[in-house]
């Protein structure tokens, strides 16, 4: 039985209960990664929508949830440190509009395929990097792993490990190859821009 | 001509070639090139981006036909049995290399599937091991040289057999030919070889079966397919170099949008002698 002394005790306790719950992030990395998941397949893969709306809003939860500025300076490696801030702006949405194009062009051959969460370790300044499988409505599998950071907002996806491949190295070896093969930056923007024009064009009705 | 004049030109021939073949390293005024360069370890590029057309114009032309054809006549479920069997007849050279790597719960995890696989799972038709907790992995002495501190060395394309680097190239031979218990027993009954090509064939074609959508993937979301799949390449053989274990980054937070470039003052502090703090530990 809980005496009122007891009950006195407990106050304090709960009063500190959601500032603590705030000081330790609240959330954990893996229930942020699920969650992420979860809205992506309810929201986006699995609902009824056009595919014009589809990637609307997979760009708005793939701005919110993606540490984009970050990921766009590690791309460019040693050129993001001499780089024109009028270069990096124009940058920027050219990379954002890659990605979205690249992803929301499969987005109609979504079959079902779950993500199954698995364990979360430490990762550099204040990250985590969780484990997790996509499971396929065959028994086909493969690995995926989140590198989140931790921002004042909340966690942040900073990569996407799929089968051992970083999506943030495999972009950066091959931006840097490009923009010393092209002579610089503007070499790059340009490329980039017929790219996001072809993905445009590719995209499904 | 005689033996001189001929060994003469053949060497001037090859001088040339590697001449003309080499990619020429970015001036040091350049730093943000010379990075790059030294990130992509690939001294040869010109010659092996001439490898990599002749590699593409063969993959459309010859490949891919045979691919769509095996997956016209072998439904989705038998070629995935192909995929297990051929594992199951490589488990001896993963076995190997657990045991050379110093790993023996990996070595027992590896000959537990070979016989489960092969005498419960038909062959290695099935894969009951998986089902049973023992997942999959492959070992090769590429991964064994790595492991022993040997580096990849110069990265390598050659047409039909894809990318590689000296290292594993080197490796993909020595373990095709030397550790490959199918190797020795199709040698040892001389008339036999034909089964050592059957077992190479399938493979490759399984293989190619098996990566041709992520390849596709990755050409079609690249501008340069060629660095992109230079890179690829390099961050699978890592990751199963450190056995699945995620790439570390060391350097992601110098870019994150939250990150303090050091002050020029605090910059030469660091840098100035610090003569008492070494000598206090």
């Amino acid at each position: 039985m809980i005496s009122r002394r007891h009950l006195i005790a407990l106050a304090p306790a709960f009063a500190l209960a959601p500032r603590l719950a705030f000081a330790q992030g609240a959330v954990e990395p893996g229930a942020f990664v699920s969650e992420f998941a979860q809205k992506g397949i309810v929201d986006i893969l699995a609902a009824k929508i056009a595919n014009a709306e589809k990637q609307t809003r997979f760009r708005s939860m793939f701005t919110t949830s993606f540490d984009l500025p970050s990921i766009g300076r590690f791309v460019l490696g040693r050129y993001a440190r001499t780089v024109k801030p009028e270069d990096l702006s124009a940058f920027q949405p050219l990379f954002e509009d890659v990605i979205v194009y690249t992803w929301s062009r499969r987005f109609s051959e979504y079959n079902g395929q779950t993500l199954k969460v698995g364990a979360s370790t430490p990762d550099g300044d204040e990250g985590a990097i969780v484990k997790s499988t996509i499971v396929g409505n065959a028994g086909e599998n493969f690995a995926v792993d989140w590198r989140l950071r931790k921002r004042p907002d909340g966690w942040k996806i900073v990569d996407v490990i799929v089968a051992g491949v970083s999506m943030a190295i495999t972009y950066r070896q091959e931006y840097t190859t490009l923009i010393a093969q092209q002579g610089g930056f503007p070499g790059l923007i340009t490329q980039l821009q017929k790219q996001v024009g072809d993905l445009k064009a590719a995209q499904p009705a | 001509m005689s033996i001189s004049s001929l060994l003469r030109t053949s060497i001037l021939l090859l001088a040339g070639l590697t001449a003309s073949a080499c990619a020429t390293r970015p001036p040091a005024t350049n730093p943000e090139a010379v990075a790059a360069y030294e990130e992509a370890r690939d001294p040869l590029e010109p010659f092996n981006r001439a490898m990599f057309r002749t590699d593409q114009a063969l993959d459309k032309a010859l490949v891919r036909p045979v691919v769509k054809t095996y997956r016209f006549m072998v439904p989705e479920g038998g070629r995935q049995s192909v995929g297990n069997a051929l594992r199951n007849l490589r488990s001896p050279i993963t076995l190997v290399h657990d045991v050379l790597q110093g790993q023996p719960n990996r070595a027992g995890i590896t000959l537990s599937r070979f016989f489960v696989n092969t005498f419960i799972g038909v062959l290695g038709l099935f894969d009951v091991g998986e089902e049973i907790g023992l997942p999959y992995h492959s070992e090769d002495f590429g991964q064994t040289l790595a492991v022993w501190g040997v580096g990849d060395g110069p990265f390598i394309y050659v047409p039909l057999f894809g990318p590689s680097t000296l290292r594993d190239g080197t490796g993909y031979g020595v373990d095709a030919f030397f550790v490959d218990p199918l190797a020795w027993y199709s040698r040892g009954n001389g008339a036999e070889t034909w089964i050592q090509w059957v077992v190479l064939g399938g493979t490759y074609i399984n293989l190619k079966d098996e990566t041709m959508f992520a390849t596709d993937e990755l050409e079609a979301s690249s501008i340069d397919y060629y660095a992109a799949l230079r890179s690829a390449y390099r961050q699978i053989r890592a990751s199963e170099i450190r056995n699945g274990a995620p790439p570390p980054m060391e350097d992601f937070d110098e870019f994150s949008s939250t990150f303090q470039t050091p002050t020029l003052a605090a910059k030469a502090a660091s840098e100035m002698p610090q003569t008492s703090l070494t000598s206090e530990r």
